[in-house]
């Protein structure tokens, strides 16, 4: 070999390594670790839901009931350290890494840093300040999924002794009264009684995150009764409605869920996972 | 629904709007330099044609019984109106406190006053201690759900709202989230006024009255209650209010006037059930804005005031005393609570009043 | 002989990698094209989102059998497409997602596309599974729901995105202002030229 040869092609292969090396961001390697999600294990018991049919609130179809097939359902919702123990697997769901994409920027606001819990916050409270889309790698990481909507109204139809309250005069009330307490997402889980089913703090903690919170057109100005008067903004508009006017706690919930979007993180709003009952032993 | 405009105004508007559409550029790099237009010049004009200059400023909002500044004759600007909601306790009778849901912490909301032709940036923060997302229909937006749907703020966040005021007049503003007579029945209303171009005439006081029916609770914790849903239904209300507490226009709190002063009062009802029939004892208006709109009835003793709507009324104090406000529903004044002072000092005009022997 | 061939490899490597730099920006922390999701296009090609990078991406969430407002979205996006001059039309790509991943298979899209002339190369459209599906309509804050098998309810929106995989803007209801749709896309391929 010539050495102007030699020197040309060490010459290009410098240059085509400065050039790899000059590249700002290797797009590649970055979708690799985002697309991945680290294993943790919960240690949360999971209630088995036999399913049923049951009338949805709002948005039932031409006044038809849903069948909810039979489910696992975490007893509670997902716990401070729990989420800590997640995003210390999960680098690319922490607090300084997340994508603006997945999470607006109060993502976990209170923690001081990546891997710590706000000073006061009681490490066995639900955790707030999280994402659909964080919820759901949780749920993933969990080798679980979100609930479903249907799934988690028909948990919230009962009261401590029946599987379905709704007719019972008290429990709209009731769960109103729950709904109306401030700073009730810094408590920790589990101090109330559980339900029927036995899960525990379906009202009187936090919202949580369903998997198909987007399915609900916009009861955002209820009025409309859910019956969308325009038209002209949905396929199929009038086949939904709300079935209980005087439940207003349902109201509240179906409100809250249309106000949010899946990268909002609010001060009182969480998640619990749930998962398939195939290959599940009952409880 | 609202229906503020008639058919007819509607196809001239689309008219208007359709012939205009095309000359408006070139109209509005024209008359860049010129302070908005005259209230002369302009009273064919139609709002939407009104050109908006300068840059937007943030408008000044009041809580009751106080009003911002009159227009005046300025010409059509660009304003921001910031409105947070809240969920807080106040009093709302002696000792009893109640959870308000509330437009910048006051029951009424801010009082907020703009002219025809305004374009207004309405930012809707929804506090971040708030248990439930809120949002805003004002009567005086002419759009799908007066705003509401477009406002829908989570706990935390922040929607914004543009309009253009096309109709002048007193409007209610309230929250339209679910369930609604539960965030108007805690107190989640205010009203909003579109004065004419040129403003309204001068008076020389102005105040801003809101009535509102409230049911409650047997106090859950001591001291403290909440919105009660059955009572609600049942539309009978515990509490009749103006601005949102007993005894808010009472004693100190009493508005005031001079003798030979023009009053102009705004008045609104918030609801979320109750027409209300707002009287002033001892006086009569000398004009009323029926209903908040352009009609002016004159030499009114009475007037009539529906749920989600409003009326401006006026008068001149011609002799000094206290003047009482009322619901002439007299229960909910005498037992509810509807009832407030105007007190008006002065020299006394035996002619017009005089107590005592012939 | 050999050095001048060598010369030209040198070449070429150093202006593409220029280019490279140039084109790679980082992708901001809001850009789509960070969503690991899996899709097909009309001709059954395999495909990341991020493969759409580059493009002013103009999208829409519909699905074929739709009889009620996506016919009205479809035409919007051809009269967006319409308002497009020529000249920009090879910078912006229209993009159609499906929200019907189990009935929108890549040649079912495929017909729709030829029967409704929209198989220029400015067309894309695009299904993946019932997940990553929902995953994107989360994104785009669009709303949908299966209301009995062959149909869904959903609303409407058409959505800008510059060629960094940022939402630029978002017109919904069936009165989009298909004007300004189609003047931000020009606008966007433009300043990104
Ligand atoms: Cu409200």
């Amino acid at each position: 070999m010539k050495p102007a040869t030699y020197i040309l092609l060490l010459l290009s292969l410098l240059a085509q390594s400065a050039c790899t090396k000059e590249k700002p961001h290797d797009e590649k390697q970055g979708e690799v670790v985002r697309a991945s999600i680290g294993p943790i294990k919960t240690t949360v018991k999971m209630v088995y839901i036999p399913g049923g049919e049951y009338m949805p609130f709002y948005g039932a179809i031409d006044s038809n009931a849903v069948k909810v097939p039979a489910f696992l359902i975490d007893e509670r919702a997902v716990t401070n350290e729990e989420f800590l123990s997640f995003v210390t697997a999960n680098p690319q769901w922490r607090k300084s890494s997340i994508l603006r994409i997945h999470a607006d920027t109060n993502y976990l606001r209170d923690w001081p840093s990546d891997l710590e819990l706000p000073k006061d916050a009681r490490p066995d409270a639900p955790v707030c300040f999280v994402s659909w889309f964080a919820a759901k790698a949780f749920a993933k990481s969990a080798g679980k999924r979100l609930p479903t909507l249907d799934e988690w109204e028909f948990i919230a139809m009962a009261d401590a002794d029946t599987f379905n309250a709704r007719s019972k005069k008290q429990y709209s009330d009731a769960i109103i009264q729950l709904y109306m307490e401030k700073g009730r997402q810094f408590k920790p889980v589990k101090q109330s009684a559980p339900n029927y089913w036995g899960v525990y703090n379906v009202f009187d903690l936090i919202w949580e995150w369903t998997d198909d919170f987007n399915s609900i057109m916009s009861i955002g100005d209820s009025r409309t009764g859910g019956e969308n008067n325009n038209k002209d903004l949905f396929c199929a508009a009038g086949a939904t409605s709300a079935s209980e006017v005087n439940n207003y706690a349902a109201f509240m919930r179906f409100g809250m869920r249309t106000a949010v979007k899946a990268h909002y993180t609010i001060a009182n709003m969480g998640f619990r996972c749930a998962k398939d009952t195939s290959n599940q032993t009952t409880q | 629904m609202r229906n503020k405009l008639n058919i007819k105004q509607m196809k001239m508007k689309r008219l208007i709007l359709s012939v205009t559409s095309i000359g408006m550029i070139t109209i509005l790099t024209s008359c860049g330099g010129v302070a908005g237009d005259k209230p002369t010049a302009e009273n064919k004009t139609a709002a939407i044609d009104m050109k908006v200059t300068g840059e937007a400023k943030v408008a000044e909002v009041t809580s009751a019984p106080n009003v911002p500044a009159p227009v005046g004759d300025r010409g059509p600007q660009k304003w921001i109106v910031n409105l947070e909601t809240t969920e807080i306790e106040a009093e709302i009778a002696d000792g009893i406190n109640y959870t308000f849901w509330t437009f910048n912490n006051t029951v009424p909301g801010s009082f907020i006053r703009v002219r025809e032709g305004d374009e207004v940036e309405l930012r809707l923060k929804n506090a971040a201690n708030s248990v439930l997302p809120h949002n805003i229909d004002l009567h005086a937006v002419t759009g799908p759900g007066g705003g509401a749907e477009a406002t829908s703020a989570a706990p935390g966040q922040e929607a914004v709202l543009h309009f253009k005021a096309l109709n002048p007049g007193l409007y209610v503003y309230h929250c339209a989230a679910p369930p609604v007579p539960m965030h108007i029945g805690n107190g989640m209303y205010g009203l909003i006024l579109v004065e004419p171009a040129g403003g309204l005439p001068k008076v020389d006081r102005e105040y801003y009255i809101m009535q509102g029916d409230f049911y409650t609770k047997a106090a859950a914790k001591a001291g403290l209650t909440e919105f009660n849903n059955d009572k609600a239904v049942a539309e009978e209300p515990d509490y009749v209010l103006f601005n949102g507490k007993k005894g808010s226009l009472l004693g100190k709190n009493m508005i005031e006037a001079k003798v030979g002063e023009t009053v102009r009062l705004f008045v609104g009802n918030g609801g979320p059930n109750l027409t209300s029939s707002f009287h002033v004892i001892g006086e009569i208006f000398d004009n009323v804005y029926l209903e908040g709109g352009s009609t002016v009835s004159h030499n009114v003793q009475t007037t009539m005031i529906p749920a989600g709507g409003s009326a401006i009324v006026e008068f001149k104090v011609d002799y000094p005393g206290q003047y009482v406000l009322v619901d002439h529903s007299l229960s909910r004044a005498f037992n509810k609570g509807a009832i407030g002072k105007l007190k008006v000092t002065g020299e006394a005009n035996p002619l017009i009043f005089n107590k005592g022997k012939k | 002989m050999k050095a001048i061939g060598f010369l030209a490899v040198l070449t070429f490597l150093l202006s593409s990698c220029s280019f490279n730099e140039a084109k790679e920006r980082k992708l901001p922390d809001n850009s789509i094209f960070h969503l690991t999701s899996n899709w097909k296009n009309q001709d059954g090609k395999s495909m990341k989102l991020n493969d759409l990078k580059g493009k002013t991406l103009v999208v829409v969430m519909i699905y074929t059998s739709c009889k009620s407002a996506c016919p009205v979205l479809v035409s919007k996006m051809k009269q967006i497409e319409k308002a497009i001059d020529k000249a920009y039309l090879p910078a912006i790509n229209l993009v159609l997602v499906t929200i019907d991943p189990e009935n929108d298979t890549p040649e079912k899209l495929k017909t729709f596309a030829q029967t409704n002339k929209m198989d220029e190369p400015h067309w894309t459209f695009l299904t993946s599974t019932e997940e990553e599906t929902q995953e994107f309509a989360n994104v785009l804050a669009m709303k949908y729901k299966k209301i009995d098998p062959i149909d869904f309810s959903h609303s409407n929106i058409i959505t800008v995105f510059n060629p960094y995989g940022e939402l630029v803007i978002q017109e919904e209801g069936l009165e989009i202002n298909v004007e300004k749709v189609a003047s931000t896309a020009v606008k966007i391929a433009k300043e990104n030229n």
